[in-house]
């Protein structure tokens, strides 16, 4: 090798000749350019040099004693590793016949003696190319080969190729590790008996037949289940998610490619994450409930107040009633209107104690179709209830297109009483004497927004930051479970909790519902 | 001053307590008046009004505790009792420090009601009677001329007439005839009975 022009092809060329005077001119021609010169004064050598050095080239001259050139060529092309080589025929036979006999024996070309130094050049640089640029193509043919093969191989995913009855022409290992056996006994075997054979009866629904990839290799529809029973060989079963493929060329079916995989464990977790989620639910459930009976507790005052109210009044009517009866003439008109306002308030006294019933009931009683307007208008009674001193109460404003939300009635009261009651005691706090106002509106076609607006003393712009973080609380005495749970039993219903800063003093929260048939539809 | 109407003042918001409790009053032949609001009290209110006060603790607006206060600010001598709810005893004890005389928990037996409003009214007549004693002691000290009462102030003090006479530069003729004119226009014989009437109103002596 030399430090020639040519010296970017580094290829092997195997110069073969019985005339040691026509070697050494070929030599001569093809020294110093950037070649690996071999060479071979008889057929035997030849083959045994092409055999341990696989030269691109081979210059081959056809008039040899014992072995000519044709056998040669034959014997070279005849070995696979051998075969590849570009054989270029030098012969003083500048005949038709013999060129194309040398062509039909896989000669790749033909030079005629006595050759001129420039075409054997020219002609061997040539050959020398295209064999390297062969040879580079199939070794990145394996190398391709052999990554999609491994790649079949690594897929955790099971890869069958069916051909159009369904019997399995492709098994990637995946695919044997699932089915449990080699990849060799899938082979031949049908799929649809081996993996769907038991349940043979039960895929057919009137006229269609429902196995599983049956439409794809049959009518070419590409198919997706999950969560469908394989079978094994030995006949246990498996969950499975699956995508079939139909495999064409051009418009004809030649069956279909399966993709699949074991999802037990998937499942399993699917199930342990919806276990945690309803345990999850349960709790929130729990803890609405707990902090109802706590609102309840610091609202017990005002309950006993309220239900003392008509127990007092019914203790005077009563007594009034008695006095009615003890005296001449008795006067039935005014006896029966005393009677008739015991019993109006005993009424009253029972309708606290429903409200509160309803309102600690256990558990979450599930989503409904609500109406917005008797729902803040019971719990406005509700809130103000324990707020008796402060003179402006609650004022209540639904538009009148509000349509009803779909959400879980008490879990909604109890959001909108946490937020009312904290506003009240803001209000009261900053000494006010402005109503709260609590209004329900449409936003869009498919949400329902109510807010509570205060007078009170606002929100410093550093609690706003953490108004609805669990533990979070402005209260002395809070535990600052009170938003945080407020916005986890919003979102539970589909939708949102948040702050906003009202134009005055005070501050405005605001909680938005889904609209009961849009929630429905979608 | 005995045979003055006393009335029972009833301010409670609760429009069927109040209606019931107006009824129960008058059945018990007492005379009845009823407020809403504390305020609709106040803005009534004279030195006049005698009887007593029923009052709700818990009212929206002015509660039972700010009409208390209003009312001692306006040296009202009606008594008051409390009506109050299940949780509102602390309060209850404020009002008694406030001055009231009673409290009652809602709901109440009527007996009850009845026994602490009667008590009320007693107290009400003992001080209105006490108070028209003062008012009239006040009023015969305000007849003396200024000689006299400073006569009297030394007869309080346990001055003789001697010394009074001296100290005064005035004959002790002269003493004894004023002295006289305080025991005629203060309507007593006895100097005893003379000092325990001007300490009984010294406050408002001292005041005018």
């Amino acid at each position: 090798m030399t430090e020639n022009g040519d010296t970017t092809i580094d290829a092997t060329i195997l110069l073969v000749d019985d005339n040691a005077q026509n070697l050494k001119v070929l030599y001569e021609t093809l020294k110093d350019r950037g070649y690996r010169l071999l060479i071979a004064n008889d057929g035997d050598k030849a083959i045994a040099l092409a055999h341990r050095h696989l030269p691109e080239v081979i210059l081959l001259d056809i008039m040899m004693p014992d072995m000519d050139g044709y056998e040669v060529c034959r014997r070279l092309k005849a070995d696979r590793a051998t075969a590849d080589s570009a054989i270029v025929f030098l012969s003083a036979l500048d005949d038709v016949d013999a060129k194309v006999q040398g062509f039909s024996l896989g000669g790749a070309d033909y030079i005629s003696k006595p050759f001129q130094a420039q075409e054997v050049i020219a002609r061997v640089k040539t050959h020398a190319q295209v064999i390297r640029l062969e040879r580079e193509l199939h070794a990145r043919n394996r190398q391709l080969e052999n990554d999609q093969s491994r790649i079949l191989n690594a897929i955790s995913e099971g890869i069958y190729g069916l051909d159009a009855s369904g019997d399995i022409i492709f098994a990637n290992p995946a695919a044997a590790l699932m089915a449990q056996c080699s990849a060799e006994e899938l082979i031949g075997r049908n799929f649809f008996e081996l993996h769907f054979g038991q349940a043979k009866t039960l895929q057919h629904h009137g006229d269609a037949d429902v196995t599983p990839v049956k439409a794809t290799c049959r009518q070419g529809i590409p198919e997706h289940q999950r969560a469908v029973n394989m079978q094994r060989l030995d006949g246990t079963c498996f969950p499975a998610e699956y995508r079939s493929t139909p495999k064409l060329e051009g418009d004809t079916l030649h069956g279909a490619v399966v993709v699949f995989r074991d999802i037990t464990s998937e499942l399993d977790n699917e199930k342990a994450l919806e276990d945690a989620r309803r345990l999850v639910q349960e709790q929130r459930d729990q803890l609405a409930h707990a902090s109802r009976m706590s609102t309840m507790g610091e609202m017990a005052a005002g309950f006993a107040h309220e239900v003392n109210q008509p127990l007092t009044a019914i203790t005077n009517y009563a007594r009034v009633a008695l006095r009615m009866m003890a005296s001449e003439p008795l006067d039935r008109a005014l006896i029966e209107q005393t009677l008739g306002k015991i019993e109006a308030q005993s009424h009253r006294a029972s309708e606290v104690i429903r409200r509160i019933r309803g309102f600690v009931k256990k558990p979450a009683v599930g989503k409904e179709v609500l109406s917005l307007s008797a729902l803040l208008e019971e719990t406005r009674q509700f809130a103000e209830v324990d707020v008796r001193n402060n003179e402006g109460g609650v004022e209540i404003f639904v538009a009148e297109d509000v349509p009803d939300v779909l959400a879980d009635p008490v879990q909604v009261q109890q959001v909108a009483l946490n937020l009312i009651r904290n506003a009240l005691e803001s209000t009261r706090s900053a000494g006010s004497s402005i109503p709260v106002e609590v209004t329900a509106e449409r936003r869009g076609p498919e949400c329902v927004r109510i807010t509570v607006t205060d007078h009170g003393e606002g929100v410093s712009d550093e609690a706003e930051q953490q108004l609805f973080l669990p533990f979070f609380t402005t209260k002395d005495e809070g535990m600052g479970i009170g938003l945080a749970l407020c916005q986890s039993l919003i979102q539970a219903q589909g939708g949102d909790i948040g702050f906003e800063r009202p134009d005055h003093t005070g501050a405005r929260f605001f909680f938005t519902l889904p609209v009961a048939g849009a929630a429905r539809n979608s | 001053m005995s045979d003055i109407q006393q009335t029972v003042y009833v301010v409670e918001d609760d429009e069927a307590v109040r209606d019931s409790l107006e009824l129960l009053l008058k059945s018990a032949k007492q005379a009845v008046k009823t407020y809403r609001t504390a305020n609709a009290f106040l803005t009534e209110y004279s030195e006049k009004m005698a009887g007593c006060i029923v009052l709700d603790i818990r009212m929206p607006g002015m509660d039972g505790m700010e009409l208390q206060k209003k009312l001692n600010d306006r040296h009202s001598i009606l008594p008051i009792i409390f009506v109050t709810g299940h949780g509102d005893v602390p309060m209850a004890v404020d009002a008694m420090k406030e001055g009231a005389v009673d409290f009652i928990q809602k709901p109440y037996r009527e007996e009850a009601l009845l026994e602490k409003i009667e008590a009320a009214l007693a107290q009400d007549k003992e001080q209105r009677k006490t108070l028209g004693e003062k008012q009239e002691i006040v009023r015969r000290v305000k007849t003396l001329t200024p000689r006299e009462s400073e006569i009297m102030d030394r007869m309080i003090a346990g001055q003789a007439n001697k010394v009074i006479a001296i100290e005064l530069e005035i004959s002790q003729r002269t003493v004894e005839i004023h002295r006289s004119r305080v025991m005629h226009k203060m309507g007593t014989h006895s100097l005893a009975h003379l000092v325990r009437m001007v300490l009984s109103v010294k406050d408002r002596i001292d005041a005018r």
